[in-house]
């Protein structure tokens, strides 16, 4: 299922440690839910978001969706590939598919998400 | 909820199915977009046994018809096909259909599932006409190789078929009628068969090389880019056909019922029209936003999406007259989203007249 080094939020983002940075992006089930993705508005670097702050939106054939920051932060990084190619988004939501890249997290709110097995679970339970 | 005589079939072969106008169809099998690109390179298989089909027999029954429709239909040639829409008297569509003359005495005609009940109703008490929708079911073959692919399973009588025409063929000893048109403007062919022969005819099909299923998701982004309606979203009873854009199809010679109406509509010029418009980039205009104009409101979106084979955002909206006319800047939706308007097709390289 879903994997298990990753946390995850009510609004099926997940975000990973990535040792002091923590990435960003949308589960399997959201990505599933949305259909072919084609078109993903970013970010800019450098901009801040509180948790569950609007950070992003993504637009598939069927629907456009708003990305909320699943923890508060500063944006250092964004996945410029996402412009050309939203469909990396449902290839591979947990990896080539990540949004943004977060610093200044506050690490009580990373663990305030879900873990894998608590997600899995709350997915059933929908 | 109703089902096609397919909807096993589609579960068989993983389809996401959803809900349309109280049918339970398919919205896709590999994807939308995967579906999209195999209509417009290769051929799909559509399960349309959703929508209504009727018979309407002799000369008085088409001339009864002929005063609901805006273009001539006693003079439509055995073997043609015409678009038309049944009007209410102040020239609302209460449905667009595709008219198919079988024989001198015969007009065969395709509406929407959306409407289907009161179009029965109304055929019926003005032409008598005989509702076949619960005994056809209809497959489309939409795609450059489509002709290839009815050739294959031993169509022979379709080779000769134009665009928009029809012919009444057998298969499996069953008479069938076949006409070449569709909705998403590749070449194509509209199979009309009896329930009974639904599932082995769509397998034959499905089981030859390049072809592959297709849901509905496909079937609307494909109608979009044509610049196709949707009845129901697009256009409806609120909606007159010259404000749904189709004043060149209608045929000011014919006496029907609405004609004075429209007539009038057209003179004083002051309605909002169905335009189409498109983004500079992947962002797509949706469904339900609102339409501004130097920041003023001014129509309202009724389809859209992005367009895979044009590779933007594109869409229909009610905007008025004196905004329609291409390259006039638009802006769409809570955020503002720029659009210019363009005519119709978005998509130019279709095959459908090939």
């Amino acid at each position: 299922m879903n994997p298990k080094h990753l946390k995850y939020s009510e609004n099926h983002e997940w975000v990973r440690d990535d040792g002091g940075a923590y990435v960003v992006g949308i589960t399997e089930y959201a990505a599933e839910q949305l259909g072919d993705i084609t078109y993903v508005e970013l970010p800019q670097v450098g901009e801040g978001f509180a948790q569950d702050d609007e950070a992003a939106t993504v637009e598939s054939v069927k629907a456009a969706s708003e990305v909320y920051s699943p923890v508060g932060g500063t944006v250092v990084a964004i996945n410029e590939a996402l412009d050309e190619h939203p469909e990396l988004i449902n290839k591979g939501p947990y990896e080539q598919g990540w949004m943004f890249k977060l610093e200044d997290v506050d690490v009580a709110e990373f663990h305030s998400l879900m873990d894998a097995t608590a997600y899995d679970k709350f997915l059933k339970e929908l | 909820m109703r089902y096609t005589p397919l909807y096993k079939d589609h579960l068989g072969r993983g389809a996401k199915m959803m809900t349309f106008h109280g049918w339970c169809m398919p919205l896709q099998f590999s994807g939308i977009i995967n579906e999209h690109l195999h209509t417009r390179s290769k051929v799909s298989l559509f399960d349309c046994s959703h929508m209504g089909e009727f018979l309407l027999k002799g000369a008085k029954a088409i001339r009864a018809f002929e005063s609901m429709v805006f273009n001539d239909m006693i003079c439509l040639k055995v073997g043609r096909c015409r678009y038309t829409s049944i009007l209410d008297v102040c020239g609302g569509i209460i449905d667009d259909v595709i008219t198919m003359r079988l024989s001198e005495d015969e007009l065969f005609v395709v509406t929407n599932s959306g409407p289907c009940e009161r179009v029965s109703r109304t055929l019926y008490r003005v032409c008598m006409a005989q509702d076949l929708s619960p005994t056809l079911s209809k497959i489309d073959v939409q795609g450059p190789l489509s002709r290839d692919l009815m050739l294959k399973v031993g169509f022979r009588d379709i080779e000769p078929l134009k665009y928009f025409t029809v012919c009444r063929t057998r298969w499996r000893d069953a008479g069938i009628v076949v006409s070449r048109g569709g909705y998403t403007g590749e070449l194509g062919y509209e199979i009309f068969v009896p329930n009974a022969l639904a599932v082995p005819l769509w397998k034959e099909l499905l089981a030859r090389e390049d072809a592959a299923p297709a849901g509905l998701g496909a079937r609307d982004t494909l109608r979009l880019e044509m610049g196709y309606t949707l009845y129901g979203q697009d256009v409806d009873e609120s909606h007159t056909t010259l404000e749904a854009g189709m004043g060149r199809f209608i045929d000011w010679d014919s006496d029907f019922h609405a004609k004075e109406f429209l007539l009038m509509q057209r003179q004083m010029g002051r309605y909002k029209i169905r335009t189409g418009i498109q983004t500079c980039d992947r962002r797509a205009p949706r469904t339900g936003h609102e339409v501004f104009y130097e920041g003023k409101p001014v129509g309202v979106v009724t389809s859209g999406s992005f367009g895979p084979s044009v590779g933007r955002g594109i869409g229909m909206a009610y905007v008025p007259l004196e905004l329609s006319a291409p390259g006039t800047r638009l802006t769409v939706g809570p955020k503002d989203l720029e659009v210019e308007t363009v005519e119709f097709p978005f998509y130019k390289n279709g095959s459908c007249r090939a």
